[in-house]
């Protein structure tokens, strides 16, 4: 697809701004009563999801002009969907697909963010979006006697992710994670140095065809590994395999579940116990491409009907965000001893995002930060001690904006508080 | 054509470069390539923002929520008011709520139910402005109408100063739009630009947060409306005498928090989540329906209240051989159509899903017996689009509603179409210009969405056009406004009707 393809959904914006908010019934009161970071941060009608595709519109019909403050637009963008979710509560329409495909015009016409590039260069040369990262992806592992799925058969393939490989601030998230699954008595693996980046923050950034690439590396190896299941704790990851995978017909009948999901049904089946008691108040924070954006890809092709309606033959059926992952890191967080659990304003499927998304934590860290700042103060009005996130980007996010604004509130990955549980 | 260096540069400083763009991705945003965009964040800098634009007779705009929906067509400084996004004021005492032009209704309408209140929610939807100058809304039974509904206001002349009216003009208090400081309503909604308004609040018996549950696009109410004392029935009745019979008397017995005139087209958008889904309802509606109908909504203020009202109406009713739509007695049809019509937080659904844009006939402040006849024959020309497959096949009807218990009200009749069809697009103008002639003609209404020419309009309503122009030379010489108090004829319709306001004449841009 390109942008070119969704001409019909984007002639169908009527401006009603729906795209700036949550939705409209869900609006508590004046505060945290957005759903779009960008229009929000820079208040001009262009930065929110229906003024992208105003611009597109106009540029389909008179050309492109690719001018800095049209870059900025498009780069100021977390890709978070909030946008395409408040729209299809009441239209049928495409728009976060076509601001994906107008991204992905402008890297493939050179008009790229050079913060970005650099994470690519790095994504190309090391296969890690961690730019600069040094050593070994697994060093992480070492001593802890886990499999190497690459070499003999598990169960269950646990793909790490690039933030939590490399960064060392937060390996912690993988050791806890190994030990969870441990003490499951999962049989598990990882992919040791043949693990590669998934891919799914580079087709976020505009760079298709490096995800592509990233996407077939990954899917020999695990094929050439028989893996069936695939458990992850990056909500990125998650959706790039899940989603983004299959939106290009590379998934085939790959299982893959967020480790939310894995230890939800570990506890359904009482292969997991948690047992100590944790005293902690919590709130949970929904990330963006593990909720709304981890919906199921649906495989569609049709043809508008000609005439008045915005019909198709075959009918289209959208992704709305109702089918993301909610449940299970609340079911998860529900069975821990001694946790409470509040919940913030903007949650589920208009869940407001960490800041981190769309390579903005790289282009504008001032902009990721202002966005994570908000979700903190939404957070805190809840009363609760923490922050519990299943995304090491979110998590890293939310501790950098912490560390500025100085609050006392705690950030945690789910596997951290399941960690102290057991 | 773009501002020169100098002279942005003096804009800029008032608000700030964040705030000003000239930039052609932010004017495609704005619709327009002869835009200059300003952000102005407080009074102080529209005042400022004004006062340049006098100052090298370059003309202005603002806009509160865009809900306008037209592209700007010749305006140079464009002042989008989103940053002006603050709730001054909820007096519970007084009850009224001060807001600035970005406040939006479904936020003041969180914070009003809190406190056991409400607002007048425009039909448009709830990210329209809360400001109260103008839009009349579902709930109008209640709530009344915008032009009844504004209180104080400080307000921005075209020539920059800032004035205060109502009690405003004399102390800081909100609670009167007509003194005892000045009073200029009839007047502000021709010009200048409205920076802060206090709006009337009304008393809500319903709960201080609707017990949501469920996900996009299919939320629904964890307990059944009857729970809450609240109802909504939809009712459809042998005909249109039957139907006027039976508002007037549900609006003189006063049971009514909401009687929304909708045609069954328009509760099947409310209650779907998708066009195929509303075409389905919509064939099954139309079959059980026996006429023109609308939809009542009941909130008792007690178990005693809820039960008396339901009793009136019932026996209203019975009265009018009206029948009630099964499908809305379904507890969660009942739920959806209830939070969606009183916080108006589904009107695309009704009017852009379907084909991408509707065109609309309407008259605000009238609805019984005139109004609903001059519509049934806007419906009947509807017909012939539909049977062309022009329009989108609904059931053609006119709706509206009753306000302030029926004594006023809103009748309207609109096509959904296809914007990108030219054959769609030019049936649409035509049946406009035909019913809006027609509504002059037959001395049935005041067409208020700029089908006609001002000065066609004028002529049949005591030219008012011309007086209306001597006000607008009195209040900015320079011309530097724009000239939509044109269109305002009585009504209040406040911003829909763009496409016959003329360019000032006296500004010429400076290069
Ligand atoms: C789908 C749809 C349904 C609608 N249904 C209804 C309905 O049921 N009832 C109804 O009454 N209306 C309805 N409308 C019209 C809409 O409510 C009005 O256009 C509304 O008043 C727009 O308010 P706004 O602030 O968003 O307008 P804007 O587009 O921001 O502005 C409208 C006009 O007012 C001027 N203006 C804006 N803000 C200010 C200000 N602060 N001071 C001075 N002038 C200002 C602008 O210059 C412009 O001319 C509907 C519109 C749509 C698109
Ligand atoms: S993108 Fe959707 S919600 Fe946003 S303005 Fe357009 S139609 Fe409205
Ligand atoms: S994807 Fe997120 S940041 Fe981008 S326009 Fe949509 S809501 Fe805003």
């Amino acid at each position: 697809m390109a942008i070119e393809d969704y001409r019909g959904d984007v002639e169908m914006c009527c401006r009603c701004s729906a795209c700036k908010h949550i939705p409209l019934q869900m609006v508590k009161g004046v505060e945290h009563s957005y759903a779009c970071p960008s229009i929000a941060r820079y208040n001009f009608h262009a930065y929110s999801g229906g003024g992208r595709l105003l611009i597109a519109k106009e540029m389909l019909n008179s050309g492109f002009k690719y001018t800095d403050k049209l870059l900025d637009i498009v780069y100021n963008c977390q890709m978070c969907g909030g946008c395409d979710t408040s729209c299809k509560y009441a239209m049928d329409m495409e728009v976060l697909e076509p601001i994906y495909e107008f991204r992905i015009r402008c890297v493939e016409t050179g008009h790229t963010n050079p913060a970005l590039d650099k994470v690519i260069n790095s994504l190309r040369k090391q296969g890690t979006m961690v730019p600069g990262a040094k050593g070994k992806r697994a060093a992480w592992a070492q001593g802890m006697g886990i499999k190497d799925a690459t070499k003999e058969k598990v169960d269950v393939y646990y793909h790490v992710g690039c933030l939590t490989s490399y960064d060392k601030d937060y390996q912690k998230l993988a050791r806890a994670t190994a030990k969870i699954l441990k003490k499951a008595g999962v049989d598990f693996g990882i992919g040791y140095e043949n693990e590669s980046c998934c891919g799914g923050r580079a087709f976020q950034m505009g760079y298709k065809d490096d995800f592509l690439k990233q996407a077939k590396k990954n899917m020999d190896m695990l094929k050439k590994a028989g893996v069936k299941t695939l458990v992850t704790g990056c909500a990125d990851g998650y959706q790039a395999f899940k989603v983004l995978y299959d939106k290009y017909n590379l998934k085939g009948d790959l299982e893959v579940l967020h480790i939310t999901e894995y230890l939800a049904r570990l506890i359904k089946e009482g292969k997991l116990k948690l047992n100590k008691k944790v005293n902690l108040t919590v709130t949970y924070h929904d990330p963006c491409y593990l909720g709304r954006l981890g919906e199921p890809w649906i495989h569609w092709q049709g043809k508008k009907i000609p005439g008045y309606k915005f019909v198709f033959d075959p009918p289209k059926v959208y992704r709305r965000g109702t089918y993301g992952v909610y449940e299970p890191p609340r079911e998860v967080l529900k069975s821990v001893p001694g946790v409470k659990l509040f919940e913030m304003d903007r949650i589920k499927e208009y869940a407001w995002c960490c800041g981190a998304g769309g390579g903005v934590n790289e282009s504008n860290p001032e902009f990721a930060k202002w966005t994570a700042t908000e979700r903190i103060e939404e957070a805190e009005s809840t009363g609760a001690e923490a922050i519990v996130t299943a995304c090491p980007w979110c998590e890293k996010n939310f501790n950098q904006a912490i560390k500025e604004s100085g609050s006392d509130l705690k950030v945690y990955d789910i596997v951290e508080i399941v960690e102290k549980a057991i | 054509m773009a501002l020169s260096k100098d002279v942005y540069k003096e804009f800029e400083d008032v608000v700030g470069a964040e705030n000003i763009s000239d930039d052609p991705a932010i004017k495609d945003a704005y619709r327009s390539p002869d835009l200059t965009v300003i952000l102005p964040g407080s009074t102080e800098e529209v005042a400022a923002v004004i006062k340049l634009c006098n100052k090298h007779k370059i003309p202005y705009k603002a806009q509160s929520t865009g809900w306008m929906l037209f592209a700007p067509t010749y305006d140079f400084i464009f002042m989008d008011l989103r940053r002006m996004n603050r709730i001054i004021e909820i007096n519970e005492k007084n009850m009224y709520a001060v807001v600035e032009p970005y406040v939006i209704s479904a936020e003041l309408m969180a914070e009003l139910f809190k406190r056991g209140m409400i607002c007048n929610v425009k039909g448009s939807g709830s990210t329209c402005t809360a400001l109260a100058m103008s839009g009349h809304g579902h709930m109008g039974m209640t709530t009344s109408t915008g032009d009844r509904n504004d209180l104080a206001t400080e307000w921005v002349t075209d020539e920059g100063e800032i004035v205060r009216l109502g009690t405003l003009g004399a102390s800081d208090e909100w609670f009167c739009g007509d003194g005892p400081g000045p009073s200029l309503r009839g007047v502000y909604r021709g010009g200048g630009v409205i920076t802060r308004q206090a709006t009337k609040v009304y008393h809500w018996p319903g709960p201080s947060e609707y017990p949501l549950e469920g996900l996009s696009p299919r939320y629904t109410l964890s307990k059944k409306p009857s729970e809450m004392n609240m109802m909504v029935r939809y009712f459809s009745f042998p005909s249109i005498g039957k139907l006027i019979e039976a508002e007037l008397k549900i609006g003189e017995s006063e049971i009514a928090f909401e009687l929304m005139g909708f045609c069954p087209s328009m509760v099947s958008s409310n209650i779907t989540t998708s066009n195929e889904e509303d075409f389905e309802t919509l064939e099954q509606f139309t079959r059980e329906v026996q006429g023109p109908g609308f939809m009542v909504i009941i909130v008792g203020n007690f178990d005693e209240d809820f039960a008396y009202k339901k009793k009136v109406l019932a026996q209203i009713i019975k009265e009018t051989d009206g029948e009630s739509l099964k499908a809305v007695e379904d507890p969660d049809a009942e739920a959806t159509l209830l939070f969606q019509c009183t916080r108006v937080c589904a009107s695309i659904r009704e009017t852009f899903r379907a084909g991408g844009m509707f065109s609309s006939m309407m008259v605000q402040g009238q609805r019984y017996d005139n109004h609903v006849r001059w519509l049934e024959e806007a419906a009947v020309l509807k017909r012939e689009l539909i049977e062309k497959g022009l329009v989108i096949a609904d059931d053609g009807q006119q709706f509206g509603w009753g306000e302030e218990g029926g004594h006023l009200g809103h009748t309207e009749i609109f096509c959904r179409y296809n914007p990108y069809d030219e054959k769609s697009s030019k049936a649409v103008q035509e049946w406009l210009a035909k019913v809006g002639k027609r509504a002059l003609d037959g001395c049935f209404a005041v067409p208020s969405m700029g089908i006609l020419p001002v000065d066609v309009i004028g002529k049949r309503a005591s030219n008012y056009h011309i007086w209306f122009g001597k006000l607008k030379e009195a209040f900015d010489p320079n011309g530097v406004g724009e000239n939509t108090g044109f269109s305002y004829v009585g009504a209040d319709t406040s911003g829909v009707h763009t496409s016959i306001y003329q360019k000032p004449e006296k500004a010429s841009p400076k290069k």
